[in-house]
């Protein structure tokens, strides 16, 4: 499960294939005879089950519903029967659902490691025949983190970065017309707005990786990517003095009060509607929010998004990003009509994809299809950002098996809550993790 | 003879349908524990995977390596543990089960005996007092989570109703009430003592009322003070609903799940895990299930000892010989 | 303190002696407090039930609401699904109830009324259930009900629930059955009745008030439980209240009103029916712990 860079061009790509993608569907690709005869999907009526976590309140539920909507219009003869769950208990469910072979046909997983545990413990549908007919709009790197031992698993969504949103009425009044592009302005600008008595960073302490997403930005942009992911992927090991440093640099911030004390014990949504209220100027926290923020006539024109500043020149820079693709749908291997759940995905995912892109829940996976230019401005800032990037490196809970995300996950809570500094983040991770 | 086997067949019946239940659902289930907890399964596969022995036991008890470590002015290698602190876990929840028995139990004491003698409009004290029993654990969960709130919770705003003015940043802890890692302990208990308070008032007001009234007036007649009859006449006649309510209270907090679960899930940084909590992290989020079989196991076994040290513990002063049903 | 109904003692003939007013102002000022400490909340959760975000947020934290918005629980019941989850935890914790009675009846009948070597064993035996946590059993009884095609029905909680309430069913009981006198089977027997008639003609009528007391004890054990209900349920036509609290309060974080309209829903049928029923309820209740 290498995780592999994903093309920069990706986006340029896509305008050009946006129109041309638009008319295949499935019916035409019979070249990916699979040992399945040429059913293709639509021969015989049958039933798909899927479980996802687009619940009614979640960004990405109008993509599901519109691509659900327009699956059931083209292929009539399948039932998808769906049900959607809240993230935390989802994650509890899927992982009792493999233990007990009682997946549905189709389900929704994170990338790398999460539905890596699935594959090795052999529950997953191998989807090498099905991408075939697929393989001129989903580009193969997009399916890096899905892919084990050179075998697709998962077909993705929509891919995310980690985006520092930024409140420019509050920078105003700080001083700052733009985001600040280097480190010490960056420091010098919150110092402006404690001054002010704004606080600078919103950031849910009861869910850690809300933490993680500010924690690892600081470490990427002082270690720089590679050596992140060598860490992520278990290629070195967590005993590495400079990202002790780089999470005494994190520490410093949040001792500096950068933070809201309160968000230790908030939840994301509460940090997120405290910043859209004008309570933070900054909230770092993936770019499928942008959905949201869009979302308010209020609040969108206030908001910008731009990249971490770079900390440690020598060893980052511009350009290194903390994210991918992680949304995936996968399909069961004991799903009885396997085969034609793959294909099946195939469509779904692609369409998923295309809405998610068009709502603002994030970049797509696939090359966009139709009319794109109602993409909210900011979602096509980040897509600027995407386009100039150098590296990723994917979330650190997803890049790990469960035992370790979890492990990794303490460690990085107990630093927010300064029960250890970097020296005892690093011991305490090289010990643990094994 | 063939009556003796009518009776035996007959004794079957009768039993089957328990036995079915209990052994199915109960019995065997914990075997199964027992046996995945010599295993490491650390994937999700539940078959296939290689012999552990007691490996989960000793990390779990014995921790995962040695640190020298300054207590007074001793050194001495003690254990660590990592991320999985069942030690830690065990004292939170016997933490909780202490505070239940010395502040929640004398507080429903104290409530039933008042209750007991005979004050107007008792009845309805009974049922208001009884009332947060029948709330889900859920739904209290939550409600203790929006009153908890650091910015729009209640209690800073009745804080600041008795005079503590600017509550959220005098008296709240930093982290807010849920959050900071020395309050959450007792914020989790809080909304517990809410809710049994009235359970355990309800058993002991029964008792209380048992109490033939002539006791209490020979007592009276005596010479003693309304404090002393409580004391030396009552207390003593409801010891067999105290030892009741002592089990209830102490393996209670010893499995309590749905509380904790649903205000701290156990955090922050691990300040109110009880076995239960890290039982189930293990078995869903870290996908350990040999290590949560061996927590179950734990569990059960606590839960059985502390009853029989509670129930030895009452008999051993039990001069009054009660008839006994159990 | 066996067999003897413990509202015995009427009211007036109970007091005991003279308190010293002083005393019984301060025991009042104690219970009074008490009991606004056990309402407050409760009311606090209806008010903010029927409150918009603005007035739940500092407008007017404590008071009635300004208008009384009702629409908080339409949407608990569309998009929350109240109504079925409420009806599926009915319908989960009645067939538990009927479950853990019949079964504990019978078992009780044969440990206490038939004279037979290992009853007291088996006795113990059941008892051994009262300490042990419902949650320990989780991944077992997930493979099991999986293994037997029972996940996603209410059977997947029905027979786990019953199952953990048997215990304490048992131990009531068997504090009633004691009551019983054993003459009536003897005089059964000569009448020619069978075990199986005595146990239907004769002790089950008489076990109606432990019937109330085991079902209370059952409700709450049901009624409440989270864990099972989120691991074995994931079709929403067979999700339990707690599960459907536990899910609108993760999708809503910020929207005060919709949930506590959810807690309202989930709180306040139970507490009606425990109003009116308060005074039967408070007695079987009672007599379940003293028989135990």
């Amino acid at each position: 499960m290498k995780l592999k860079k994903v093309a920069a061009t990706l986006l340029a790509s896509a305008m050009i294939l946006s129109m041309a993608a638009c008319g295949t569907n499935t019916g035409s690709g019979s070249g990916s005879g699979s040992g399945s005869s040429s059913t293709d999907l639509t021969k015989e009526k049958i039933t798909l089950n899927m479980w996802c976590i687009a619940t009614e309140s979640d960004s990405n539920r109008h993509s599901y519903e519109e691509a659900i909507k327009e699956m059931k219009a083209e292929y009539p003869d399948i039932t998808l029967n769906w049900e959607a769950f809240e993230n935390q208990s989802y994650k509890t469910k899927i992982k009792a659902a493999v233990a007990a072979d009682e997946l549905p046909d189709i389900f929704f997983t994170w990338s790398c490691a999460f539905l890596g545990d699935f594959v090795k413990a052999d529950k997953v549908y191998c989807l090498d025949d099905a991408y075939q007919a697929y393989k001129s709009e989903l580009p193969e790197v997009m399916l890096g983190n899905s892919t084990y031992d050179g075998k697709h698993y998962g077909v993705p969504l929509t891919m995310n970065i980690v985006g520092l949103f930024a409140n420019m009425d509050l920078l105003k009044q700080a001083g700052y017309n733009e985001i600040p592009g280097s480190y010490t302005e960056f420091i010098a600008c919150c110092d402006a707005l404690k001054a002010k008595g704004i606080i600078p960073f919103g950031c849910a302490g009861s869910e850690t990786w809300c933490v993680t997403e500010y924690l690892e930005s600081v470490i990427e942009k002082s270690v720089g990517a590679d050596a992140l992911n060598d860490i992520f992927l278990g290629r070195a090991t967590w005993n590495n003095s400079e990202v002790g440093a780089a999470v005494d640099t994190f520490q410093k911030m949040v001792n500096d009060g950068y933070f809201d004390p309160n968000g230790i014990s908030l939840k994301n949504d509460e940090v997120k509607a405290n910043f859209m209220a004008g309570k933070y100027a900054f909230y770092m926290n993936g770019t499928w929010n942008c959905a949201d923020f869009a979302n308010d006539a209020n609040f969108f024109p206030k908001v910008k998004v731009a990249e971490f500043p770079v900390i440690n020149a020598d060893k980052a820079k511009l350009g290194q990003l903390i994210g991918g693709p992680s949304d995936t749908l996968a399909v069961a291997k004991s799903s009885k009509n396997a085969a034609a759940a793959a294909k099946y995905t195939f469509e779904l995912g692609k369409k998923i994809c295309h809405y998610g892109y068009l709502d603002g829940c994030g970049l797509p996976a696939w090359n966009p299809y139709g009319d794109t230019s109602s993409v909210n401005g900011l979602t096509q800032e980040v897509s600027k950002i995407c386009a100039a990037a150098d590296s990723y490196v994917l979330f650190g809970d997803t890049a790990m098996n469960a035992d370790e995300a979890n492990i990794y996950l303490d460690y990085v809570a107990q630093v927010y809550g300064c029960q250890i500094d970097g020296a005892g983040f690093i011991k305490g991770l090289s010990k643990d993790i094994r | 003879m063939r009556d003796k086997a009518y009776r035996n067949i007959t004794i079957f019946f009768f039993l089957l349908p328990a036995l079915m239940l209990f052994v199915g659902v109960l019995i065997y289930p914990i075997l199964m524990s027992g046996y995945y907890s010599l295993f490491d399964m650390r994937s999700i596969r539940l078959n296939g995977t290689e012999a552990f022995g007691l490996g989960n036991y000793k990390e779990l008890l014995l921790g995962i390596g040695t640190e020298a470590k300054k207590v007074g002015f001793l050194t001495l290698n003690l254990p660590t543990f990592g991320s999985i602190n069942f030690w830690k876990a065990l004292g939170n929840s016997l933490l909780l089960a202490a505070l239940s028995v010395f502040l929640q139990l004398p507080l429903a004491l104290g409530l039933a005996l008042m209750l007991g003698k005979g004050i107007k409009g008792e009845r309805t004290f009974l049922s208001i007092y009884f009332m947060p029993v029948l709330i889900s654990t859920v739904v209290i969960g939550q409600l203790w989570r929006k009153i908890y709130n650091p910015d729009y919770g209640i209690l800073n705003a009745v804080l600041e109703l008795l005079g503590k003015e600017d509550a959220a940043h005098t008296v709240m802890p930093q982290g807010g009430w849920l959050g900071n890692v020395k309050s959450a302990i007792w914020c989790v208990f809080i909304p517990t003592l809410w809710q049994y308070v009235g359970y355990h008032m309800l058993l002991m007001y029964a008792g209380v009322r048992s109490v033939s009234p002539e006791l209490r007036e020979a007592a009276k007649l005596d010479g003693a003070t309304d404090a002393q009859v409580d004391w030396y006449v009552v207390i003593p006649c409801i010891k067999n609903i105290l030892r009741v309510s002592v089990i209830f209270a102490v393996t209670g907090s010893l499995k309590s799940f749905d509380l904790i679960y649903v205000l701290t899930e156990g955090g922050p940084y691990h300040a109110t895990e009880v076995p239960s909590t890290l039982m189930i992290s293990m078995l869903f989020l870290r996908n350990r299930y040999g290590m949560g079989s061996t927590i179950a196991v734990l569990l059960i076994l606590l839960c059985f000892a502390f009853a029989l040290i509670i129930s030895a513990a009452f008999k051993e002063r039990e001069y009054y010989g009660r008839k006994k049903h159990v | 303190m066996a067999g003897k109904n413990t509202f015995d003692y009427g009211m007036d003939q109970y007091q005991v002696g003279k308190t010293n007013k002083f005393v019984k102002v301060l025991f009042y000022i104690g219970l009074v407090i008490w009991a606004v400490i056990d309402l407050f909340p409760i009311y606090w959760m209806f008010t903010f039930s029927l409150k918009n975000n603005e007035e739940v947020y500092g407008a007017n934290v404590m008071g009635l609401p300004k208008s009384w918005l009702w629409s908080n629980y339409a949407k608990a019941m569309t998009t929350g699904n109240m109504p079925l989850y409420f009806m599926n935890s009915i319908i989960v914790t009645v067939t538990a109830i009927l479950i853990s009675l019949i079964a504990a009846l019978m078992a009780t009948y044969a440990i206490t009324r038939i004279v037979w070597k290992a009853s007291n064993l088996m006795n113990s035996f059941f008892m051994l259930g009262i300490t042990i946590p419902i949650h320990a059993s989780v991944v077992p009884i997930f493979i099991t009900l999986s293994r037997m095609k029972m996940l996603n029905s209410y059977w997947s909680l029905i027979i786990p629930y019953s199952a953990f309430s048997l215990s304490m069913a048992i131990l009531i009981c068997t504090g009633f059955m004691n009551d019983i006198p054993k003459d009536l089977d003897e005089a059964a027997k000569i009448d020619g009745c069978g075990l199986w008639q005595t146990f239907g003609w004769i002790i089950v009528p008489l076990m109606k008030p432990a019937l109330a007391t085991i079902s209370i004890y059952t409700f709450l054990q049901c009624w409440n439980e989270l864990m099972f209900a989120n691991v074995f349920i994931s079709d929403k036509k067979f999700k339990t209240l707690p599960v459907g609290i536990q899910a609108l309060a993760g999708q809503h974080t910020i929207e005060w009103g919709p949930i506590g309209a959810a807690l309202v829903i989930a709180t306040f049928p139970t507490l009606f029916a425990y109003i009116f029923m308060s005074k039967s309820i408070q007695e079987s209740f009672i007599a379940g712990a003293v028989k135990g």
